[in-house]
């Protein structure tokens, strides 16, 4: 193992691998600053380029391209408030904010240095998990999926922070969004209202930038002032990178928990942001500036997602069964170099295996020096009058939405899903509740039905199920009451005042 | 019937006369030949395209660029709807289909607007699958699935998805099989196998070879049949990469002692003929000129024959007879010859059996 671990990095810095994995961390960078694509759109650019290529370097290509798109995407999640891809959605929460406080660059580097080092243990889990990643997969059987989705809900409660009824009310919106189209367990579809483009539901980029780039677009062109509010932004760069490793073990947490969903296949990974989001609202005891520009609430996803990689390829490699859309079209990529994936990964192309391992490390090393280098320079966007920006803002993300399935219905969503979100916002119905409605209402559903078909009511008291289950309970009481505990020093501050 | 009496003639004048005289009238030199496939990026019709796409541009008369155009939804039928209004009968526009798009053209699902009877076939691909199970039952061959009486489990991705052919084979066979809908995908059943959730399992012949064939090894899978090929006849008949197993044919008889027959398998071999037998076909638009369908069907013929294909053919398709021209012709007959009443008997068991109302 060591040996093959040792060759495959010889390997991977031979002039080929090295020029075609910067040449993947280079397309990468790019599909993450755009907003609304993500790592699908990258895969499904560069698949038709490596037919024909070397296995091993079309594995650097392909690994170095998804490895860093969770680490450039923070840069409109910081800068505009719109998210870069589905990974960095929970980042806009706390980023943003620091962004209008001038503190843009300090977000950035602190961002792109919890997406390093998540990414680095996303790569050594990697290697490490390989032997022992079978157990693990078969120990987790639809009941226990479904209850992790629970969990993933039950972040909504957290995050609605005063108003918990609303975050559920807008949750359960989310779900029936996530209902439109062919149902998951049964050969219906919902609410198509005859329309073809209804039949495979409304696709994940237009939900996302809908409910928050398109409202952000038109507050800020309403304010008609640029984003940040101060006219300096900051040095900041060395301060972000210092509060990423004082929270070094915030950022080990969520590494870990973006590692554990990415590889469990069927979770999906579009969620593991919001639940590092989430874990880090629970956990946190001083005073917190949740929601308003708390460098935690920057780091705690940044690290999650770009770790979640690395737990993503263990399946998509050893079982050949995806753990989110990107890895499937990876799979397709595989098979087009003529590997077949599954168990034997390791006995006959273990070297690939620590390729990818390899390609991972290296990707988010170039990838975040390369993002520390650009922040200060892109970040200067936010001093810009606004007006000045919408134009270029709204084309790119109408482009983004119009890839989903290329037809007129891309656009219609579009419209419909901002005027929601708008409507959302003005409101304050809590926006990232009805999202993450949206993301797991497939799953919920799913494994829900599974469950209940394959085991009666059996499934509830299995001990996967039961542990999760506390898990959720305790989250529970534990954000309520840290809502509680908030609500109360806000009201003593305003009898204060 | 006789617009295809004439055109079988034709092919025949064709193929006796100067087959390469005709095509030598058609050139594509400069051209861009778009072959539309109705599912994503990555996917099994995306690779499978990608692996032929090169060799056409190679084999075409003057070697047209060869572009795969994904243009996935609904299933499949958003591509294929697609090509039927818009594609030419120029030869530049071709579309792929798969399992899932000759399964709701079966079904009569409103949505369809496309056509196959009208369109022309250049070649096909089958897919065989192995259905395995869990040795707990002590079934060793599919011979003793007679006496088994307790309920198996199947992980199923919908009963009108390919699981379909597998759901009635059983049923066929006797067996009581609970099929649990939800799964996304044969990876996720054979995960769901391994896990416990199901105690029997379909896989492609491929996946089949790398993921269940260690497990039987160990003793924690039993093979019970393959759903079998098309010889040259169009006889369904043992799979030549798995020949211990018998085909379903055959395990119908081990099973019941008679050959099958009756609404049942008639519908069955349909269904099989989507979803195993010829799943991946390569068809041109209503009205192609016959010399371009037969550029076409030779460029086909020639990529088979070119020795660097033959590898990816093992390595990423599988391995299994390609069949190009009138053989795939003869194969899909299968599909667009299944009598309306028996066809009718399967929505008809759909409905009974599983509440699938088709619409």
């Amino acid at each position: 193992m060591l040996e093959a671990l040792s060759q495959s990095f010889v390997t991977i810095f031979t002039f080929s691998h090295i020029v075609w994995l910067v040449t993947g961390v280079l397309a990468g960078l790019s599909i993450g600053v755009l907003p609304g694509l993500g790592g699908i759109v990258g895969m499904s650019i560069l698949l038709p380029v490596i037919y024909g290529m070397e296995p091993d370097i079309a594995f650097a290509l392909l690994v170095g391209m998804v490895a860093v798109i969770p680490t450039s995407d923070t840069f409109p999640s910081v800068l505009m408030g719109i998210p870069g891809s589905a990974a960095s959605q929970a980042t806009i929460m706390d980023g943003y904010p620091m962004a209008k406080r001038g503190e843009a660059t300090r977000a950035l580097s602190a961002a792109f240095t919890a997406s390093l080092m998540g990414g680095l243990v996303g790569a050594v889990t990697l290697s490490l998990v390989i032997p022992i990643a079978k157990p693990l997969i078969l120990a987790f059987g639809s009941p226990e999926l479904f209850m992790l989705t629970v969990l993933g809900l039950s972040m909504v409660g957290i995050l609605a922070g005063k108003r918990p009824i609303r975050g559920l009310l807008a949750a359960c919106l989310g779900l029936v969004i996530g209902a439109i189209g062919a149902a998951p367990a049964a050969a219906e579809y919902r609410f198509t209202f005859g329309t073809e483009y209804m039949m495979d539901g409304i696709p994940l980029v237009v939900v996302g930038l809908g409910l928050f780039a398109f409202p952000e677009i038109i507050d800020l062109l309403i304010k008609g002032k640029a984003i940040s509010e101060k006219t300096t932004i900051g040095r900041g760069w060395v301060k972000g990178v210092k509060d990423a490793l004082a929270h070094k073990l915030l950022v080990l947490r969520c590494s870990f928990i973006g590692v554990i969903i990415g590889f469990l296949p069927g979770l999906g990974g579009s969620v593991v942001d919001w639940i590092a989001y989430g874990h880090v609202v629970q956990i946190t005891k001083d005073k917190p500036q949740f929601g308003k520009g708390d460098i935690r609430g920057v780091i705690a996803p940044e690290s999650a997602n770009n770790a979640k990689e690395g737990g993503g390829l263990i399946p998509t490699l050893l079982f050949g069964i995806p753990g989110s859309g990107s890895m499937a079209v990876f799979l397709g990529g595989m098979l087009i170099l003529g590997i077949q994936p599954g168990p034997s990964m390791v006995t006959e192309h273990l070297d690939l295996v620590y390729t990818s391992v390899w390609s991972l490390a290296l990707a988010n090393i170039v990838g975040a020096a390369l993002c520390v280098i650009l922040a200060r320079p892109i970040a200067q966007l936010t001093k810009v009058r606004y007006a000045y920006i919408a134009p270029f803002m709204i084309l790119i993300i109408t482009l983004a939405c119009y890839q989903a399935t290329q037809t007129w219905g891309d656009l219609i969503a579009l419209l419909v899903m901002g005027i929601l979100g708008w409507i959302m916002k003005q409101f304050g119905w809590p926006r990232p509740a009805a999202l993450i409605g949206y993301v797991l209402a497939a799953n919920l559903e799913t494994y829900l039905f599974i469950s209940a078909q394959r085991f009666g009511w059996t499934w509830l008291w299995r001990p996967g199920v039961l542990v999760i289950g506390a898990i959720i309970v305790i989250s529970l009481i534990l954000g309520l009451r840290k809502t509680a505990a908030i609500d109360k020093a806000a009201q003593k501050s305003e009898a204060k005042q | 019937m006789a617009k295809k009496l004439v055109f079988l003639l034709t092919l025949l004048v064709v193929a006796g006369g100067s087959l390469s005289g005709m095509a030598k009238a058609v050139d594509f030199s400069g051209e861009t030949v778009t072959w539309i496939i109705p599912y994503r990026v990555g996917g099994g019709s995306d690779v499978w395209s990608r692996v032929y796409s090169p060799y056409l541009s190679k084999y075409l008369p003057g070697e047209p660029t060869v572009v795969v155009k994904n243009m996935p939804g609904a299933a499949s039928i958003t591509g294929v709807n697609y090509f039927h209004r818009k594609a030419k009968p120029d030869g530049l526009t071709a579309v792929g289909s798969s399992g899932s798009t000759i399964l709701h053209y079966l079904l009569g699902k409103k949505e369809v607007a496309y056509e196959f009877k009208d369109y022309n076939i250049v070649f096909g691909s089958p897919v065989d699958g192995i259905t395995y199970i869990d040795p707990k039952f002590g079934v060793k061959s599919v011979a003793d699935v007679k006496g088994l009486t307790e309920e198996l489990v199947y992980a199923s991705q919908g009963a009108t998805s390919d699981d379909l052919v597998a759901l009635l084979a059983y049923e066929m066979l006797g067996m009581k099989v609970k099929a649990v809908f939800g799964y996304k995908g044969r990876g996720a059943g054979r995960v769901a196998y391994e896990q416990g959730e199901a105690s029997i399992d379909l896989q492609s012949v491929p996946a089949y070879v790398k993921n269940v064939l260690p497990l039987v090894e160990q003793g924690k899978a039993v093979p019970l049949f393959s759903y079998g090929v098309f010889d040259e006849q169009g006889n369904i008949v043992r799979d030549p990469i798995a020949p211990e197993l018998p085909s379903f044919p055959e395990a119908y008889e081990m099973v019941h002692g008679k050959k099958p027959s009756g609404p049942a398998w008639e519908a069955w071999k349909a269904f099989f003929t989507a979803a195993f037998g010829i799943q991946k076909c390569m068809w041109l638009p209503k009205g192609t000129p016959e010399d371009v369908v037969a550029a076409f069907r030779k460029a086909a013929q020639d990529t088979l024959a070119d020795p660097e294909f033959e590898k990816s053919l093992q390595t990423t398709l599988g391995g299994a007879r390609q069949m190009v021209g009138v053989s795939a012709e003869k194969a899909f007959n299968a599909v667009l010859n299944v009598p309306e009443t028996d066809k009718q008997w399967l929505i008809n068991w759909l409905k009974d059996r599983y509440e699938v109302v088709i619409d």
